[in-house]
C-alpha cells in the first residue's frame, strides 16, 4: 500500500509537468499580447495613445517591458523558469499590477472555499438521503417525483435562475429578501460581534449557494440510487432479509454501507472543485472569488495568474484522484493495490 | 451641509492605486478624490484655476519657462505640509524612465529641467513651445516625497539628470532604478495625497471585488471649495458590482446612490413613478464619439471617393434610433461640438445610397464580371470591392452598427462583412495595420483639443494613434503650427480648416456622440452636470433630515 502510494506520487510529477506545459503553450500561443494590452490601455478607454513625437520611446518601453516579463525568450525557456519558481512555491507576479500571484489568489481563496464547502455540504446532505429514499421503493410515485424534480432542476441554466433570483428577490421592483451583490453589508465592520457578522454573511451567500447547489442534486442522487439498487439485488441482502432482519437494518446497514463505496471515487473531484470558482454565479452576484479572478486574467492575458490557478487546480485534481483511490482500498478490503498478481 | 455617504458604482476593481503607474479609468476616478495637483480646470468655464499653486503660472516670453508659486498652508492628509521638494519629487518620479508610466511620461518629454528657486517657487524649463504646457505642467499630481521615497533615493538626482538619461552618471542611474523598483511594486494598495479624501486603512477600506472607501479628512486646507477638491459627504464609498443588472437592483434596493444607466435600463426598467420619486436622472452628452475607420493602406480604400461614398451609405439617423434609442447625435468632426474650435459650417455626408452608387461608378468601381460585386483594376490586378469590418467582441452597440452598415453596403454591390474579435486580437491587428475597417471610439477633449496624435502622418506607425494612415500635407502643417500657436483665435482658425480637410478626405466615417444617462438618489442637492459630460460630485450635499448614513 505504501509502495503503491509512493509510486503514484512519483507518477504525478510527469503528469503535472505535461498538463501545465500544455496549458502554458495554449495560453502563450493564443493570439493577444499582455504588453500590447497594457500599452493600448488608452485605446480601450477611447483616449488617444498619448504619444506625440516620441513613439519610438513607447516602442522601446514595450521591448523593455517584454524583456522584464521574460516574454522575449523561447517558450520552453519561459516554461522552465516558471516551473523552477513553482518548485519553490513562487507563482510569480501578475502582469497587470505586479502583485504576487499568490497574494491575489490568497485574498480570494477564503471566499471561494467557504462558498464551495457550504454548497458541497448541502448538496451531499440533500442528495444522498434523496438517492436512498428513491431507491427504497423504485418506480413508486415518490421515486418518480424525486427523479423528475432533480432532473428539472438540473435542466435549469444557472445564469437564468441567478438572474431571476436577482430580479425578484433582491430588491429590484419586487421583494427585498436578499442582497443583490457582494458578501458584506455596506456598514459591515470587522468590529461587529461574530454572531452579527455570521448573520450578515449567511444572508449574503444564501442565494449564491442556492444557485450553486440545485443543479448538482441530480447527478449525486442518481449515483446513490443506482448504487443502492445494485446492492439490493446481491445475495447477502437476500440472506439478511431471510434471517429476519428488519427492513431498516437491511437498508441502512447492508445496502447503504456497501453502496457508499463507489461514492468515495466521487471524492476525487471534490478537492479541485473546492477551489474552482463558479464564474457565472460569481459574476451574477458580484462575488470576488477565484472564478472572477481567472476569467479576468484570461481576458487580460495575465499569464502568471492563469497558470497559477491552473497549477493549483491540476495539483489538487491529481491529489484528489490519488486520495480517492487510496480511500477505496481503505473502505473496501477486497481492493488491494499492494499485491499485483502476474 | 456636511455629512452622509455617497455610494458610487464601480463596474470593476481599481487594479492599482499607484498615482503614476495605474492606467485604468477606475483607478483615476478613485485617485481624483485623494490626489491634488498644482492647477485644475474649472468644469464650467474650462478656465485653468490654481489648486496647490497660489496663482496661475508665470510664463516667460519665449514660452519655455513656467514658474509656479506654491499655496501656503496646504498639507498632505498625514498633516505634513506640501513643499517645493514634494513637487520636484513628483516631477522626478514621472521623468524616471524606469517608473512604469510611459503614457504619462510622454506628456512631459519636452520638460528638460525643474528647480526650486526659493522655498515656495518652482521653475519648469521646456525644450519647445507648446500652447498646452501650462495645463500639462499644472496637472502634475503632487506626491509626498517621504511617503513614496522613504529612502530618499531621488534626492541626489535632478530633473535635468533624468531628462538626459543616456548620459546620466552611473551612480545616479542606480539610485533612479532602485527608486523605480520599489515605487512600481509597493504602492498598489496604499496611497497618500493632498486631496480632501483619504484611504485611511487599506485593510478595512480597500477590499478587492467589494469596496474602496474614502473618508473625508479633518482640516482640509481649502474647506468648502469643491473646485479644489473639498466635498461635503463624509465618505465616498465605491462599491464594486461587476454586473450592470445587479447594480441596478442594488440601486433600487437603496444600496447605491449613483450609477450610469444603459438606454434600455433608462427606457424599460426605471420608468415607474416610484423610481422617479426616489431618483433623479440626468441625460448629458459624453465627450466621446464612435466612428468607422478605413485603413488607407488597403487598395480598396486608397481613393477618397470610395471613402466618401461609403460614408454616404451609412444611415446614421437609423443607427442612432435603433442602436441608441435616440440617445446620441450625429457628428462630422473629431472636435467636440461645444468647444470653440468646432467648425459649425461643416456639411456632413447625408445618407444617400443613389448618390453613393453614382460616385462609386464614377470612381471606376463597377461590376465588370457580373458577379454582383463591384470591382476595379487596382495595381494591375482586378480587385473586388470586398472588405471586413471588425470591432471588439462584447460591445452590443458596435455589433448592431456593424450589421446595419454591412446590410447597406451589400445592397450597393459591396461585399462587406462584419466580425467581432477579442479585444487583445483587435489591438494586435490595428497595431500591425492588418485590418480593413474598424468600428472604434475616441474621447473628445472638451477644451483645447490637440489632434496631432490622431491625424499627423508621423503617427501612422505601429503603436501610433493614426491607425488609418491618414496622410495629408496641409493637415500635417496645420497640426504642427497649431501646437506652437499661443493665440486662441488663430488656433481656432487653423482647426476650422483642418476639420474641413478631414471631412473631405473621409478617413473616418464619423458616426455619433452618445448621450449618457445617469441616475442619482434624490437626497443629494446641487447635482449639476457640466459640458465635460461629468458632474463635480464634490458639490453634492444632503440636507440633515435626509442624511442616511453615518449619523
Amino acid at each position: 500500500m505504501l509502495g503503491y502510494a509512493a509510486r503514484r506520487l512519483l507518477l504525478m510529477v510527469p503528469t503535472f509537468v505535461g498538463v501545465t506545459f500544455i496549458a502554458f503553450l495554449i495560453m502563450h500561443l493564443a493570439p493577444g499580447d499582455p504588453v500590447e494590452l497594457y500599452f493600448q490601455g488608452g485605446l480601450a478607454a477611447g483616449t488617444q495613445g498619448a504619444s506625440p513625437e516620441r513613439l519610438a520611446e513607447i516602442q522601446r518601453a514595450k521591448e523593455h517591458e517584454r524583456h522584464r516579463l521574460g516574454l522575449d525568450r523561447p517558450l520552453p525557456v519561459q516554461y522552465a523558469i516558471w516551473f523552477k519558481r513553482l518548485v519553490t512555491l513562487d507563482l510569480g507576479e501578475s502582469f497587470k499590477d505586479r502583485r504576487p500571484v499568490w497574494d491575489k489568489i490568497r485574498e480570494r481563496l477564503p471566499v471561494t472555499v467557504t462558498l464551495n464547502l457550504i454548497a458541497i455540504f448541502i448538496t451531499y446532505l440533500i442528495a444522498i438521503p434523496l438517492g436512498i429514499y428513491s431507491s427504497v421503493r423504485p418506480g413508486s410515485w415518490l421515486d418518480a417525483t424525486a427523479t423528475t424534480g432533480v432532473f428539472m432542476l438540473y435542466s435549469l441554466p444557472s445564469f437564468w435562475v441567478g438572474t431571476l433570483i436577482l430580479i425578484y428577490f433582491c430588491g429590484g421592483d419586487y421583494f427585498l429578501w436578499f442582497p443583490p451583490a457582494g458578501l458584506h453589508s455596506l456598514d459591515y465592520d470587522v468590529s461587529w460581534p461574530w454572531i452579527r457578522q455570521l448573520r450578515d454573511y449567511s444572508w449574503h451567500i444564501a442565494m449564491p449557494v442556492v444557485c450553486e447547489t440545485y443543479a448538482a442534486f441530480a447527478a449525486l442522487s442518481r449515483y446513490m440510487r443506482s448504487s443502492m439498487l445494485e446492492n439490493a439485488l446481491q445475495d447477502y441482502v437476500r440472506t439478511a432479509r431471510a434471517k429476519g432482519l428488519s427492513e431498516r437494518v437491511v437498508v441502512l446497514k447492508h445496502i447503504l454501507r456497501n453502496s457508499l463505496i463507489p461514492m468515495v471515487t466521487l471524492l476525487g473531484d471534490l478537492l479541485p472543485s473546492l477551489v474552482g470558482g463558479a464564474v457565472i454565479i460569481e459574476t451574477i452576484f458580484s462575488i470576488p472569488g477565484i472564478g472572477q479572478l481567472g476569467y479576468q486574467a484570461v481576458l487580460a492575458r495575465d499569464y502568471p495568474v492563469v497558470l497559477g490557478l491552473f497549477a493549483i487546480s491540476s495539483a489538487l485534481t491529481l491529489v484528489g484522484i490519488l486520495a480517492a483511490d487510496l480511500m477505496l482500498a481503505v473502505v473496501d478490503p477486497r481492493i488491494s493495490f499492494g499485491r499485483v498478481e502476474r | 451641509m456636511r455629512g452622509d455617504w455617497l455610494i458610487v458604482w464601480l463596474l470593476s476593481d481599481a487594479e492599482s492605486l499607484n498615482p503614476l503607474t495605474s492606467n485604468d479609468a477606475t483607478a483615476s476616478e478613485v485617485l481624483s478624490f485623494v490626489m491634488s495637483s498644482l492647477t485644475a480646470t474649472d468644469p464650467k468655464t474650462f478656465a485653468q484655476i490654481p489648486v496647490l499653486a497660489a496663482v496661475l503660472p508665470v510664463v516667460s516670453a519665449d514660452h519655455l519657462t513656467y514658474t509656479f508659486k506654491l499655496r501656503k498652508g496646504a498639507t498632505f492628509s498625514d498633516g505634513t505640509p506640501v513643499t517645493v521638494d514634494d513637487v520636484l519629487f513628483s516631477v522626478k518620479a514621472i521623468k524616471d524612465p524606469e517608473v512604469k508610466a510611459p503614457f504619462l511620461r510622454n506628456y512631459y518629454t519636452s520638460l528638460v529641467d525643474a528647480r526650486a528657486t526659493d522655498d515656495s517657487t518652482i521653475e519648469f524649463r521646456c525644450s519647445e513651445p507648446y500652447f498646452r504646457n501650462d495645463v500639462v505642467l499644472g496637472g502634475i499630481s503632487v506626491l509626498p516625497r517621504r511617503f513614496y521615497d522613504p529612502q530618499g533615493e531621488l534626492d541626489g538626482v535632478s530633473v535635468a539628470d533624468l531628462a538626459a538619461w543616456d548620459t546620466i552618471a552611473p551612480e545616479k542611474k542606480e539610485r533612479a532604478v532602485r527608486f523605480a523598483q520599489s515605487f512600481n511594486a509597493d504602492f498598489h494598495r496604499r496611497v497618500l495625497g493632498a486631496g480632501a479624501y483619504v484611504l485611511a486603512d487599506p485593510a478595512r477600506d480597500l477590499v478587492t471585488g467589494e469596496r474602496v472607501v474614502l473618508r473625508h479628512r479633518d482640516g482640509f486646507w481649502a474647506p468648502g471649495d469643491p473646485l479644489r477638491g473639498d466635498g461635503w459627504v463624509d465618505r465616498v464609498f465605491f462599491r464594486v458590482i461587476n454586473n450592470p443588472d445587479a447594480a441596478l437592483v442594488a440601486l433600487k434596493a437603496g444600496t447605491l446612490d449613483f450609477m450610469g444607466l444603459t438606454p434600455l435600463q433608462h427606457l424599460k426598467q426605471t420608468g415607474t413613478p416610484g423610481f422617479r420619486q426616489r431618483f433623479k436622472k440626468e441625460i448629458a452628452f459624453t465627450p466621446s464619439y464612435v466612428y468607422i475607420g478605413w485603413n488607407a493602406l488597403r487598395p480598396v480604400f486608397r481613393d477618397k471617393r470610395v471613402r466618401q461614398a461609403l460614408s454616404r451609405l451609412v444611415d446614421r439617423d437609423r443607427i442612432i434610433e435603433r442602436v441608441l434609442f435616440g440617445y446620441g447625435e450625429k457628428i462630422d468632426s473629431p472636435v467636440y461640438r461645444f468647444s470653440p474650435e468646432y467648425n459649425t459650417d461643416l456639411k456632413g455626408y447625408a445618407f444617400d445610397p443613389d448618390r453613393a452608387k453614382r460616385e462609386l461608378d464614377e470612381a471606376g468601381w463597377i461590376d465588370h464580371d457580373g458577379d454582383g460585386i463591384r470591382d476595379k483594376v487596382v495595381d494591375g490586378a482586378p480587385t473586388p470591392l470586398r472588405f471586413e469590418i471588425i470591432s471588439n467582441s462584447g460591445n452590443a452597440a458596435r455589433r448592431n452598427i456593424g450589421l446595419i452598415v454591412v446590410d447597406q453596403f451589400r445592397r450597393a454591390g459591396i461585399d462587406a462583412t462584419f466580425r467581432e474579435v477579442d479585444w487583445s486580437i483587435l489591438l494586435d491587428r490595428i497595431e500591425r495595420f492588418d485590418y480593413d475597417a474598424v468600428i472604434l471610439g475616441w474621447q473628445f477633449s472638451p477644451n483645447d483639443p490637440d489632434l496631432y496624435q490622431l491625424w499627423h502622418s508621423s503617427q501612422a506607425v505601429p503603436g501610433g494613434s493614426n491607425h488609418v494612415s491618414f496622410k495629408n500635407a496641409e493637415g500635417d502643417r496645420i497640426l504642427v503650427e497649431y501646437r506652437r500657436e499661443f493665440d486662441k483665435q488663430k488656433r481656432i482658425e487653423l482647426y476650422r480648416r483642418l476639420q474641413g480637410i478631414i471631412l473631405d478626405e473621409a478617413p473616418y466615417t464619423f458616426l455619433y456622440m452618445p448621450k449618457a444617462i445617469s441616475t442619482v438618489d434624490r437626497r443629494f442637492e446641487d447635482t449639476i452636470w457640466y459640458p465635460t459630460g461629468q458632474p463635480n460630485v464634490n458639490e453634492w450635499w444632503v440636507p440633515l433630515a435626509q442624511q442616511k448614513y453615518g449619523k
